[in-house]
């Protein structure tokens, strides 16, 4: 692929929260999707996102080729069901990387604009 | 329960919300779906137990319920956000003009149902939907006269009311008194005398109305009353006309019943002043006078006049209401000792449209039906279109192309095709409207300004894009639905797809709404059919009618006119094949009589009821032989005698007045009183129909014309020749009586009962067309669905064929699913009939809005046609060869 024909990242961005999510989860290992939800859930800033529009999200991103489908396999719990498991391309790397550069230059921007008390996070 | 189980029913809870999804979301997400509600389940059940799941549970509905609908809406969301228009529109175009058949079908069926629908909607918005062309006309109201103790609900008003209606002031701006008057014209020197329309008012017509005139000044106001300046505004129709639209007419000078007027103004072109009648149709004039009388002095008894009043500017209808009956009340104490007459005013625009309404109703209905039609047919076409592509569409998908580019391309189809489709229309419409205008009724209100404007042609051409995106919208959702996989599993199986589905329910929707239509139209034509059967009470077969305007100047005395319509008489009675020959006031079906109120003292059928005692009757003075020439059948007695006889003042009383009241004896020698002057009944006649040709009228008195002496008189020409052989004979016979006579309306009598009729069978005719329409429409979709499946299933018919299945037997299975198709429609359109029904039932005329014959003989022929749209390509299954299908496989 020749990069003029690459997507331009900036104009994926803002992301919706919930893809901003998966991201952040896929960013640290595969998880299938209740496991996203649990990471959602364990960072503990407002309500998980609901399991359809989780899974819309998902296909969203795979048709974007921002993550992409890994193997099939028994989840890590007690039971031995096989789950669909996520992983993020390289793409789907630098989409976060926009993201997260982008929400600190908000938060940078809110600090100055005295948004935010010195250390608050 | 066990956890277990517990669990088991999660998962059959959420496969099933899994339903709520696009079929392609549930095939590849749906999985994953189900196994993180299970986790969410397990979690819950651990922590909180039952309750907690149940609360998962109900949280999992509206989660699918929200995200399944918004998924489901998907292409439509990002088709916005995407994509190059302008190369979408051009790729359009082009795919298009590669498939010339297509696109000339599709254009060819939009255009003539989008110009049946401009045809109809031009004639709606003009009658029903524009304002009428004055100052401020929702303020326009005309006013009538309620006898409470007759029932005679819309009289004319009576000169004082028109006075104290002028100086009531408050919420009545102001009023204009209104009466039409056939007169004789002439200028100049040469030229044959006209008989004009004239219509005489107070002087503040043009005032009262805000309108200009095109040419010189309207009325002063004190150009009224009597010792006015004798002045005439003309219309431009006939200034056009009469005076070859020449500018210097100001200022000349022309005769109205040989007395001179001075014209002083000609209205604009447009202006057409519409004077509604109390009976029948409203009336305009070619030229406008004002009254010579003092209204105010005139009797209140005559009503003789219509009224114009204008609301002031603001006033509710409440109020407006309440200042007319106000003035009502105070006539009826000071002039009818308050026997109970009330003035109500009517909306000037409404009260025009009044008896139009119905019908026009029906035709908007009906012409929206069939672009419902038309729609549902389009989407049928766009689908098959992007079926026939789907192989297309997957190898340019497995080839990267974008998904939603799919959709936006059939949806840029739609609408091109829906666009040219709207300009085709409006040209057809064009057209349409000349000819419709032609067929309309000459009382169709604003008949002359119907036509198609700039603003027609828009909102057509919008509503035909509009027809065509939406049309293609299902189709382009399935083409954005379906994804790669499945796309190209269908191509292969050629076993019909999810669109199949689809086409086959908009089929479905296609046939119940033909029902529909269909239903409507046989019932209106039906209709129609009993109306051009209805017995009148006259036969207007061989008979020549005209009207004869007498100059109140020329022949002054009544024994002068009586004398010149004897000479007439025996003039035309010398013609040859002239069998019969009489004159009226007016003729039937033409609403033209004058009424009174008639008192039969003694006759069995008086209840003591004083309203049913003295009823108001239609009083036609008649003469010659008028009964014979018309064909109006003698019931019992005798007619007039050939010569007036002294002392006897002889009456006709019509077949229905003597039924109520001589039930059982013979009225024939009774007194009758008429508005006060008494006669002898010498005979009862057939109840000939004065107003409408399917239903009987008021009862009818007949007095000979030589008591009253009514100047001018239609007359009646029975002959064994055709009525258009003679016209030329009797106008030179009237010109030998006297050369300055006018002759008005000079045409055969069947040609009167056909313009009574003009309504209806514009009706009838366009609900004909427009049903026929829709069921051509709906036989092309089955046709199509159909033949498509045939094409689709060739390989699995090839199997069964080489199964053992003969021809026969397949082509029966194809058939089945046609008239399943069929089936379904019918049973859907089955309510739509009843409302359709309950809708029309107003435009009837003797026929019930559910009737069974029409409804079983009109689903009957729907059916039939819809199974030869099945069965002519379903005989293509003879055709496939198992051994051959198989090779091209």
């Amino acid at each position: 692929m020749t990069m003029d024909r690459e997507l331009p990242i900036e104009r994926l961005l803002p992301l919706r929260p919930v893809e901003f999510d998966i991201l952040l989860s896929l960013a640290t290992g595969e998880r299938h999707g209740y496991g996203i939800i649990q990471d959602a859930e364990s960072r503990g800033l407002g309500p998980a996102p609901d399991v359809g529009t989780l899974y819309r999200a998902l296909r969203r991103l795979q048709d974007q080729g921002m993550i992409e489908a890994a193997d099939r396999r028994p989840a890590r719990e007690a039971d031995d069901e096989r789950r669909n498991y996520y992983r993020v391309t390289p793409l789907g790397l630098r989409l976060a990387k926009a993201e997260a550069k982008r929400l600190a230059a908000l938060t940078r921007a809110a600090r100055l604009g005295g948004l935010l008390e010195r250390g608050a996070i | 329960m066990s956890d277990e189980r517990w669990m088991r029913a999660s998962a059959r809870w959420a496969r099933l919300l899994l339903h709520l999804y696009p079929r392609d979301f549930r095939d590849e997400m749906g999985m994953g779906v189900v196994e993180t509600y299970l986790d969410h389940c397990r979690t819950a059940v651990r922590r909180g137990g039952l309750l907690a799941l149940c609360g998962v549970w109900a949280k999992a509905f509206v989660d699918s319920l929200w995200n399944g609908v918004a998924e489901r809406l998907r292409p439509a969301v990002s088709w916005r956000r995407s994509g190059d228009w302008g190369l979408d529109a051009q790729r359009a175009v082009r795919r298009l003009v590669r498939t010339p058949l297509f696109a000339v079908a599709m254009l060819g069926t939009l255009t003539v149902g989008l110009g049946a629908f401009a045809t109809v909607y031009a004639v709606v918005d003009r009658v029903l939907l524009a304002p009428l062309p004055y100052d401020r006309p929702d303020d326009l109201h005309f006013v009538w006269r309620n006898y409470k103790w007759v029932p005679f609900e819309r009289g004319w008003v009576g000169g004082t009311d028109v006075a104290a209606l002028q100086a009531a002031g408050g919420a009545i701006e102001g009023a204009v008194g209104l009466r039409t008057e056939r007169m004789t014209m002439t200028h100049g020197t040469d030229g044959e005398p006209a008989e004009v329309p004239i219509m005489l008012s107070t002087p503040n017509l043009f005032r009262v109305l805000g309108v200009q005139l095109a040419r010189g000044r309207g009325f002063a106001p004190n150009e009224g009353g009597p010792g006015r300046p004798p002045v005439i505004v003309l219309s431009d129709n006939l200034w056009r006309d009469r005076f070859g639209a020449d500018p210097s007419v100001i200022g000349s000078e022309v005769r109205l019943d040989g007395r001179p007027f001075t014209v002083i103004g000609v209205a604009q072109p447009g202006f057409r002043f519409k004077r509604h009648a109390s009976e029948g149709p409203p009336e305009s004039a070619d030229a406008y006078i004002t009254f010579e009388m003092d209204l105010a002095t005139t009797s209140p008894n005559s009503g003789a006049f219509a009224v114009l009043v204008r609301a002031r500017a603001g006033t509710t209808a409440e109020r407006f209401g309440a200042a007319v009956g106000a003035v009502g009340a105070m006539i009826d104490r000071r002039d009818f000792r308050s026997r109970g007459l009330e003035l109500y005013p009517v909306g000037a625009k409404g009260d025009l449209v009044a008896r139009v309404r119905p019908a026009l109703i029906v035709l908007g209905a009906a012409g929206a039906f069939l672009v419902l039609v038309l729609a549902v047919n389009l989407a049928t076409l766009l689908l098959a279109r992007v079926a026939q592509r789907e192989r297309e569409f997957a190898i340019s998908r497995a080839l990267g192309a974008n998904h939603v580019a799919v959709a936006r391309a059939t949806l840029f189809e739609g609408g091109l095709l829906g666009l040219v489709g709207g300009v085709g229309g409006t040209l057809v419409a064009v057209w349409g409207t000349r000819a419709l205008v032609a067929i309309a009724p000459a009382d169709l209100p604003r008949r002359e300004a119907i036509g198609v404007d700039w603003r027609i042609a828009t909102v057509v051409i919008a509503v035909g894009a509009a027809l065509g995106v939406v049309a293609a919208l299902l189709p382009a959702m399935w083409a954005t639905r379906t994804r790669l996989m499945s796309l190209l599993s269908n191509a292969n199986v050629r076993g019909g797809g999810g669109h199949g589905r689809m086409r086959r329910a908009m089929v479905v929707v296609q046939v119940a709404l033909s029902l529909v239509l269909l239903t409507t139209g046989g019932l209106v034509v039906r209709s129609f059919e009993r109306l051009l059967r209805a017995n009148p009470g006259f036969d207007a077969t061989g008979v020549l009618t005209m009207r004869i305007p007498v100059s109140s100047a020329r022949y002054q005395t009544p024994a002068q006119s009586t004398a010149l319509h004897e000479r007439l008489e025996r003039e035309i009675a010398a013609l040859p094949g002239v069998t019969a020959i009489g004159a009226a006031s007016a003729l039937p079906l033409t609403a033209g009589v004058d009424q009174a109120g008639i008192q039969l003292p003694g006759a069995p059928g008086n209840t003591g009821d004083k309203e049913h005692d003295g009823p108001l009757a239609d009083y036609i003075p008649a003469r010659g032989r008028f009964f014979e020439a018309l064909g109006i059948r003698l019931v019992a007695g005798r007619l007039f005698a050939p010569r007036l006889e002294p002392g006897v003042n002889e009456v006709l009383i019509d077949r229905t007045l003597a039924e109520e009241f001589y039930p059982s004896g013979s009225p024939i020698g009774a007194r009758i009183n008429i508005d006060g002057d008494s006669g002898t009944v010498i005979g009862v006649i057939e109840h000939a129909r004065q107003y409408d040709i399917h239903k009987d009228g008021r009862y009818q008195v007949y007095i000979r014309n030589e008591y009253n002496g009514y100047r001018s008189l239609s007359y009646a020409i029975k002959a064994n020749r055709s009525p258009t052989d003679l016209t030329a004979e009797v106008r030179a016979a009237v010109h030998r009586v006297d050369p300055q006579l006018a002759i008005a309306n000079l045409r055969a009598m069947e040609e009167v009962v056909d313009d009574s009729l003009r309504q209806q069978r514009l009706s009838a005719v366009l609900i004909a067309a427009f049903s026929l329409g829709a069921l051509s429409l709906a036989a092309m979709g089955l046709f199509g669905v159909v033949s498509a499946a045939v094409n689709r299933r060739r390989h699995e018919i090839a199997v069964r064929l080489a199964l053992g299945a003969d021809h026969a037997s397949v082509r029966r299975l194809l058939l089945r699913e046609g008239a399943g198709l069929v089936l379904g429609g019918v049973l859907l359109g089955v309510p739509g009939i009843y409302l359709a029904g309950r809708a029309v039932a107003g435009a009837l005329v003797g026929v019930s809005p559910f009737d069974a014959t029409t409804v079983g003989a009109v689903a009957a022929g729907l059916v039939v046609v819809a199974l030869a749209a099945c069965y002519i390509p379903a005989r293509r299954v003879t055709g496939i060869e198992p051994a051959q299908a198989f090779r091209e496989e």
